[in-house]
């Protein structure tokens, strides 16, 4: 077994082991530390929420104004084809 | 993780929409239009920033998908099929538009010790909630800002990856990026992010 992961070695390996990336082992040295390291449990947790947060705030419904012109756009331009 | 029922709903109605498309049917690419717009202009908004050029860039993503219907196959989503368009499209457009800059600012991130601890710990607020976590005005402001001062080359991969939903390899493609460059940009703009809500909730108590 190699040397124990730090923090800093966990954090920077999160995306792969959150894709399922990561190797076996590597996998299981990370799994370990987090066992072991409740800031970096809670850090994991964070980053695990971040994109779906990210997304809800980011959401964007085309206003109808432009939903409409769009209809307008797209008849014009089809019905010419 | 299997798509749930109505997901699986969704995606039929899809699937007959399309194929009464493309044997002539002008409603049914109206509906398929109506039913996607939403994502389109949304995805091409965060991209550009700019609800003129979003708007634009959904009008040529759909006469785009009109005009190739003929030829889709089918082998993958009809929104799957329009969002890498409109991703198309949003990223050309940017990268016309844009000024190089020198250097790409500092992204911030977690602080570690000399021997490699994280020194700050997240707050636990938000994190225990997850993604239940509700977004008021305030946090959802915080969160549009944070993401805007991201670096475009992160900004485009978190976007297109954790908020439309693309594929590592299909970004690769849109982008011209390797795989790798792109899972390391994600990392990176997810630690700048995580970290923006972590300093709202910090901030907050």
């Amino acid at each position: 077994m190699g040397d124990m992961f730090r923090c800093k070695d966990s954090i920077h390996r999160l995306l792969e082991f959150l894709d399922g990336d990561l190797s076996p082992e590597e996998h299981a040295q990370l799994e370990e530390h987090l066992k072991w390291c409740p800031p970096c449990m809670e850090f994991l947790r964070s980053y695990k929420a971040t994109p779906g947060m990210c997304r809800k705030a980011l959401a964007a419904k085309m206003p109808e104004e432009l939903a409409n012109k769009l209809s307008e756009f797209l008849r014009n331009r089809i019905r010419k084809a | 993780m299997p798509p749930d029922a109505s997901q699986e709903q969704q995606a039929q109605e899809d699937r007959d929409l399309l194929a009464r498309a493309q044997a002539g049917d002008i409603s049914a690419f109206e509906a398929l239009v109506e039913r996607h717009r939403d994502h389109v202009f949304g995805l091409a908004m965060r991209m550009t920033r700019s609800e003129a050029d979003a708007a634009e860039i959904t009008q040529d993503t759909f006469l785009s998908a009109y005009q190739h219907l003929g030829t889709f196959r089918g082998d993958a989503a009809f929104g799957s099929w329009v969002y890498r368009i409109a991703a198309n499209n949003a990223l050309m457009r940017m990268r016309r538009q844009r000024v190089k800059s020198a250097a790409e600012q500092e992204l911030s991130g977690p602080d570690f010790n000399e021997r490699g601890a994280l020194i700050d710990q997240p707050s636990p607020e938000w994190a225990r909630a997850g993604e239940d976590q509700l977004i008021d005005a305030e946090l959802g402001q915080a969160i549009r800002q944070a993401t805007e001062k991201l670096p475009d080359a992160y900004r485009e991969v978190f976007l297109l990856k954790d908020v439309d939903g693309l594929s590592y390899e299909e970004i690769a493609e849109i982008t011209g990026d390797s795989v790798p460059a792109i899972k390391s940009r994600l990392h990176r703009a997810r630690l700048a992010l995580r970290e923006a809500i972590d300093a709202f909730y910090r901030e907050k108590s």
